[in-house]
């Protein structure tokens, strides 16, 4: 899968599942402090990254990420 | 739709109470015990005389991987159903004054009263996150609430309890998880049989010791939509003893 496509599917869910307004979506945006999400949220992003990549998400990785960057490099090395 | 709860501690007292009360509200009770499959039996039994379904479960809830393995073997093996209530009851005392407290019957207390919520709560929490549903409520005690003699370990872990359920409330409240306990006083269990009634009713303004069943009442409202605005309490159940 490129790095587009996984953007796509990273972005939609955010906007979707988290109501984020997609003109704060870039890269560079931190999860937390930018988009607003919360640490509990990531939880549901656990569910939903494993349902759309289909790979295992370890609790220890997911907290690593910090940036929108981070998740879909991760992402990216993982499938 | 069955809904699904988890009574730690159900074979006997309070626990078997709890789990009675939740069938006949409905629910399809796990109920949990450690050793004393007799007792389990009964509670089950009763639950089925009154044309409710239940299961026992057999593990240790103070022994993680013992949690872990059973409870997601279960999970995994019925994976449309979803346990949306938990009732962390399993609870033990060693009572002793402190000066003669030994590691043991501190370690014990801690390790049945306290670990066991940690590792029990934390394998059905998430879940009831994603799920976006979920009742926990944690049976402590008064002992928990004020000073009692004989009791610094009993006291110190129910405390521990009531702490963690006002954290863990505000943690998930946003995940639509409600986190709350119910704090008895003297109630007719074997835990309590030991006791002088007669002189200790003298100290409780209702004059009795309550029953079983009048906590499984408190529990069956924290479950229930009727509570849906409650999270984060203590609700106290002890004829007045501590207002």
């Amino acid at each position: 899968m490129e790095r587009n496509e996984i953007q796509l599917i990273v972005n939609g869910f955010l906007v979707e599942e988290f109501e984020i307004n997609e003109n704060l979506i870039n890269p560079e945006a931190r999860l937390i402090e930018d988009l607003g999400i919360s640490s509990l949220d990531f939880v549901d992003i656990v569910v939903i990254i494993e349902k759309e990549f289909g790979f295992k998400v370890k609790r220890e990785e997911i907290t690593q990420i910090r940036t929108l960057k981070d998740m879909y490099v991760y992402i990216e090395n993982r499938i | 739709m069955m809904k699904y709860a988890l009574v730690t501690g159900g074979s006997r007292g309070i626990g078997r109470a709890i789990s009675v009360r939740l069938a006949l509200d409905g629910y399809y009770v796990l109920i949990n015990y450690r050793s004393n499959k007799i007792e389990a039996e009964k509670t089950l039994f009763e639950i089925k005389s009154n044309n409710c379904n239940a299961e026992l479960i057999q593990f240790d809830v103070s022994n993680s991987i013992e949690v872990q393995n059973v409870l997601s073997g279960w999970m995994d093996s019925n994976k449309d159903k979803h346990l949306e209530v938990l009732v962390n009851n399993a609870g033990v005392n060693k009572d002793n004054l402190m000066v003669f407290m030994t590691d043991n019957d501190w370690e014990d207390i801690m390790s049945t009263n306290v670990d066991s919520f940690f590792y029990v709560t934390r394998q059905l929490l998430q879940n009831m996150l994603i799920n976006k549903s979920g009742r926990i409520v944690n049976i402590v005690s008064l002992s928990g609430q004020k000073g009692q003699k004989g009791q610094v370990n009993y006291s110190a872990s129910k405390g521990a309890i009531i702490a963690a359920t006002k954290s863990l409330a505000m943690e998930v409240g946003k995940k639509k998880v409600r986190v709350n306990a119910v704090s008895p006083g003297f109630i007719k269990t074997e835990m309590t049989e030991s006791l002088n009634e007669e002189e200790l009713k003298k100290l409780i303004p209702l004059n009795r010791f309550g029953t079983a069943e009048e906590v499984a009442d408190v529990v069956s409202f924290l479950v229930s939509e009727k509570s849906s605005y409650i999270t984060g309490e203590v609700i106290s159940i002890n004829g007045g003893m501590y207002s």
